[in-house]
């Protein structure tokens, strides 16, 4: 039976490559993905052991707090240094530092963005435990000198002796370039930039005088790594609050702390890729559900001459077993291709990621292949025991095509488990779990999907209704066609219809949040000019330019904001800080209850929802820790709602702490009677001196915020994309089987007088029909699930959603594009059907 | 051969619906080659009831095909009236076939998504013409199915859908139809409904019609037979009956 499956297989090479081709599709993206995360993961694992080559201690504070978005550590006092190298068995001891330094190009531009890799500030020493050699000139001495990495060497156009100016913690300065180096072997890791200075300089500039982020240790060879950190840790005052790690554990680390920042993105990617297989599988099903109908009378010969149920059954799921295999193999090998693409995009992004070629584990092809194989046989277990039940007497008969089975039963699952996702949506909208939400939009979308069949006839019917009036009896015979096989037209349409919910769902909820964005910024902020960068958490405007705008003739009011990391009774948040002194009319929290003005380094304010939650209410003791471990019981003053953060202090709190505090926006008020140019030039004379911040008024800042949604909204969009491809795939396969499968009818109506033009035009309109079936109730879907995600997510209710129209005519505009695109090719085939050979095949 | 070629050039060309002039088709080459049809020159009188006939592989379908321009010959021509087929692109010929050729097939006459009177009206729509009201209720008449003419061909017995194809056929008051095994599906009582139909459809309305068969019976209703024997023409008979049709068949075979 197998080598009978097999050849039956091979026999039919067009209908294994369209099936091979949804398995590829599926599996590719799949592959793709891990072989990326595979290669990121292995090139950062060479990276740092390359690194911390000649590390064998490392000695850091144990006051840390972690935000979920990387740890933030409080810095250690570089007098230690003197009782490090004291200890027996340690031959050199140097600080290390990794703050942010922003270093300005030649044409006054910075370099690096933003958002794109960071820009480091750090320690460069004579000593063989840093980690920085110097490839050109000499170690900076002092104050004025400093070292940069190659590459922004480079791209900076500096060469040594130049003058080169950058921003950091304490403002910007000028340094005479003195030597370049390299990290390790490579001129700079992933993009980022380094500016390097002496010790004493980076402390000062940089953090705080006499601290440094950590401190690297080699030791001499008389002792192990381990027991070289535990005399360490021994010698070190007990009350200092430091720990040792071995260069091992650093190592260690310090990689799986990038691979967790990188495992979002590659997370996101995993979960595309499984949107995609999902997708893939309709396609997958579909095909071979149209296969066994249409080979329905070769399985019934088979029963005739003596196959038993079981046999039948089984060759076709050794089929899928073989086309599975293959089309996964091929998908494995295509998805190496996706992954260089996707390497491409992150370096055309400025995201660099410094491989040395792909890392193909053997457990990515093991995985692809697996799970592509274990997806195609599980999708043709139903149409497989379909084929099984086909009486020995369907051989002789004509095949039948139309099988309208009872929809009762279908509609009746379906709308249980519509129903029971509703009842999940309905309580998240009061509040309950983000978890019962997510289930509960899968419950609705697999109950759609349940139903699709029983909607395709009648929505295909009403959809064809302008294509009949104006095509006349081709329209009508479109309609027809996409009408005829309810459940085909429903799994055919399932991709788009998929990909159009989520694709509407995401940008209500983007819509929404805009909206809200737009809000809380114009209530909040009430000035005329607003500095900002995008880079919370690390690096920003130093606090010092707030004052020197401040001073400005042209500037009446400024006042800046901040993020920090710290930890909020047992939660990790980033804290809003702001300064309450100059504040005041210029940004506006939206208090509740209490008053933001004159808030004390003792006070705290928190967001209403938050302090409802939290049982919070005026007066009540908020213990919070700072990174560098300083502890303060603040009370609370009051609650707001317009607001980044749920939590804001006062800049005062950090006064004299060594815990770098950056400004992300500074809210501009300019004094009466100044022009819109005189303010910006006068404004933008401090910040290009900085290197840093984006000048906007205070309606272009707005639109600015708001459409940092857009670029998430930009990736999702991005992912998307591979949906409609599948989807266009899988309209594609059907059309070319239908096509095949209605042959004879192509051929008879080609025989009374039907042209190729007009059978061109009866296929595309058939897709066209399916294709916006799919959209139509995906449209419909995606604006319901939207509408609750936005009600159970968002307190204003219904009014925080916002319908969007244009994204929906697009959607729409581009499922009747896919539906013309995917018919060309079938269409074509439609044409070059033979009259006499599709007559004579009774 | 040459006998043949003479009693066709008797006939008046004004009256003639389709003709072949030295008509071969040949498929494959060398070795392999096939000749379907070898210089086959025949024509089909307007108004009247024509039969071709002859064993599997005469030829006799493909030489319908050929004239009704479902198929190109290899060498020769084919006349549909007086237009030369091999002169036409192909949107030219399907038009032709819209307007001017009926054709009634075997099996898998209709449009499974269509009804009877969509079916009936199809060469008409396709065409976006609405054709002769009058006419086509006459043709429908004519096969008595007034009743069924909302239902899908899936609704509809072997022998009602036939009587569509037929009426199918006659809709566009086409130069020529053209019928292949038109009863070969069906058991006799219904075949020979069909039969007495088209006979009606020739006698009373006036028009033409070409049946392949290889049924003497089916041929008997024919004014006239024209008998075809490994792609050639191997003669004629005018008024035939079933006895002799089976005797000429008898002698064709030895």
């Amino acid at each position: 039976m197998f080598r009978l499956s097999l050849k039956m297989t091979i026999a039919r090479k067009g209908r294994l490559f369209l099936t091979s081709l949804a398995i590829i599709l599926g599996t590719s993206f799949l592959s793709g993905t891990t072989i990326f995360s595979d290669t990121i993961n292995s090139t950062f694992d060479r990276l740092f052991t390359d690194v911390f080559r000649d590390v064998d201690a490392y000695v850091r504070s144990t006051d840390s707090v972690d935000t979920g978005f990387g740890e933030q550590r409080a810095p250690s006092p570089v007098a230690v240094l003197d009782t490090i190298l004291k200890v027996k068995g340690v031959s050199a001891a140097v600080g290390d530092m990794q703050s942010y330094a922003r270093v300005i190009a030649k044409d006054g531009k910075p370099i690096g963005q933003d958002q794109g890799p960071p820009t480091f500030g750090g320690i460069a020493s004579e000593s063989s435990a840093g980690l920085w050699n110097v490839e050109d000139g000499r170690l900076p001495v002092g104050a004025k000198e400093m070292m940069l990495d190659r590459e922004t060497a480079e791209k900076g156009k500096y060469e040594i002796g130049d003058s080169v100016r950058v921003t950091a913690l304490s403002g910007t300065r000028q340094f005479t370039l003195v030597g370049i180096a390299n990290y390790g072997d490579i001129s700079s890791p992933g993009g980022a930039t380094f500016a390097l200075f002496d010790q004493p300089t980076a402390s000062e500039f940089l953090l705080k005088p006499g601290f440094v982020d950590a401190i690297l240790i080699q030791g001499d060879g008389t002792l192990s790594d381990e027991e070289l950190a535990k005399t360490i840790n021994a010698a070190l005052p007990v009350d200092a609050k430091l720990e040792t790690l071995t260069g091992a554990e650093i190592t260690e680390e310090t990689t799986s702390q990038i691979k967790t920042v990188l495992g979002f993105f590659t997370a996101f990617l995993t979960a595309f890729s499984f949107i995609a297989l999902g997708i893939g599988c309709f396609v997958i099903y579909n095909v071979f559900s149209i296969t066994a109908a249409q080979r329905q009378r070769e399985s019934a010969l088979l029963r005739a001459i003596g196959a038993s149920r079981r046999q039948v059954t089984v060759s076709l799921l050794v089929e899928a077993l073989i086309v599975g295999v293959l089309g996964s193999v091929i998908g494995f090998v295509a998805g190496i291709g996706l992954s260089r693409a996707l390497s491409a995009l992150l370096n055309a992004i400025g995201l660099e990621i410094p491989t040395k070629g792909l890392t193909i584990n053997s457990n990515a092809i093991t995985q692809t292949v697996l799970i592509g194989t274990v997806i195609t046989v599980l999708s043709a277990i139903l149409p497989a025991l379909r084929s099984g039940r086909v009486p020995p007497l369907a051989a002789m008969r004509d095949t039948a095509l139309d099988t309208v089975q009872k929809l009762t039963r279908r509609i009746a699952i379906g709308l249980v488990l519509i129903a029971a996702g509703a009842v999940g949506l309905f309580a998240s909208m009061n509040g309950a779990d983000v978890a019962i939400l997510g289930l509960g939009v899968l419950g609705v979308f697999a109950g759609v999907l349940v139903i699709g069949p029983a909607l395709s006839k009648p929505v295909a019917m009403l959809l064809g209704k302008p294509v009949s009036a104006l095509r006349g009896v081709t329209g009508s015979m479109s309609q027809q066609n996409a009408a005829r096989n309810p459940k085909r037209t429903a799994r055919t349409a399932a991709p788009v219809l998929i990909g159009v919910a989520l694709v509407t769902a995401f940008t209500a909820l983007a819509a929404s949040i805009k909206n809200e964005i737009r809000e809380s910024i114009g209530s909040s902020f009430r000035g005329d000019y607003a500095l900002s960068v995008n880079s919370r958490g690390f690096g920003g405007i130093p606090t010092s330019v707030t004052d020197q705008l401040t001073q400005l003739a042209e500037v009446d009011q400024a006042t800046g904001v901040g993020f920090i990391a710290a930890k909020v009774g047992d939660e990790s948040p980033f804290v809003l800080v702001f300064n309450p002194k100059t504040a005041d009319g210029l940004y506006d929290l939206s208090m509740v209850e209490g008053t933001q003005k004159g808030l004390t380094k003792n006070e705290i304010l928190v967001e209403a929802d938050k302090a409802l939650n939290k049982n919070l209410t005026i007066g009540s003791k908020v213990s919070v820790t700072l990174v560098d471990g300083r502890s303060t019981q603040l009370t609370v003053a009051g609650t707001y709602t317009d607001a980044y953060g749920n939590y804001a202090i006062s800049r005062e709190l950090f006064e004299g702490s060594a815990t770098p505090l950056f400004d992300s926006f500074v809210y501009i008020k300019t004094a009466e009677g100044v022009s819109d140019e005189n303010a910006r030039t006068a404004i933008s004379a401090v910040s290009q001196d900085l290197g840093i911040g984006t000048l906007e008024s205070r309606d272009e800042y707005i639109d600015t915020q708001a459409a940092q949604v857009d670029q998430f909204l930009a990736l999702i969009y991005g992912l998307l994309f591979l949906s409609v491809i599948i989807a266009i795939v899988g309209i594609i396969i059907t059309l070319l089987l239908s096509v095949f499968e209605r042959r004879r009818e192509i051929g008879l109506l080609r025989a009374v007088g039907m042209t190729r033009s007009q059978v061109r035009t009866m296929v595309r309109w058939e897709s066209v029909i399916t294709s916006l079936f799919g959209a139509v109730t995906g449209v419909v879907l995606g604006i319901l699930t939207g509408i609750v995600i936005v009600v159970s997510l968002n307190d204003s209710g219904f009014s925080a959603f916002t319908l969007p129209i244009g994204n929906t005519i697009f959607i729409l505009v581009g499922a009747f594009i896919i539906g013309v695109i995917a018919a060309v090719f079938p269409a074509w085939r439609a044409t070059r059907t033979e009259i006499i050979s599709a007559i004579a095949s009774a | 051969m040459n006998q043949t070629t003479q009693v066709t050039q008797k006939i008046d060309l004004a009256n003639v619906a389709a003709r072949a002039e030295s008509a071969s088709k040949i498929y494959g080459s060398g070795e392999s080659e096939v000749r379907a049809l070898d210089n086959v020159s025949v024509s089909f009188e307007r108004g009247k009831f024509s039969a071709i006939m002859g064993p599997s592989g005469s030829g006799k379908s493909t030489l319908m095909h050929c004239i009704a321009g479902l198929d190109a010959l290899t060498s020769g021509s084919v006349y549909i009236g007086e237009t030369d087929l091999s002169k036409l692109s192909d949107k030219e010929i399907t038009k032709l076939r819209r307007e001017k050729v009926g054709f009634i097939f075997q099996s898998f006459n209709l449009i499974p998504t269509l009804n009877a009177y969509e079916n009936i009206t199809l060469p008409l729509s396709l065409g976006k013409s609405k054709g002769d009201k009058a006419w086509i209720q006459q043709v429908i008449d004519t096969i008595s199915l007034n009743d069924r003419l909302d239902h899908r061909p899936s609704e509809l017995s072997g022998g009602q859908q036939q009587r569509v194809a037929v009426a199918r056929a006659l809709a566009t008051r086409p130069e020529i139809i053209f019928a292949d095994e038109p009863t070969g599906n069906l058991d006799s009582k219904s075949g020979g409904d069909i039969l007495k139909f088209m006979r009606r459809a020739v006698t009373d309305l006036k028009q033409t019609i070409v049946m392949v068969t290889h049924d003497a019976v089916s041929a008997s209703y024919a004014d006239r037979i024209v008998f075809l024997s490994d792609g050639h023409v191997a003669g004629e008979m005018t008024d035939p009956t079933p006895e002799k049709v089976l005797d000429f068949l008898k002698h064709l075979g030895e």
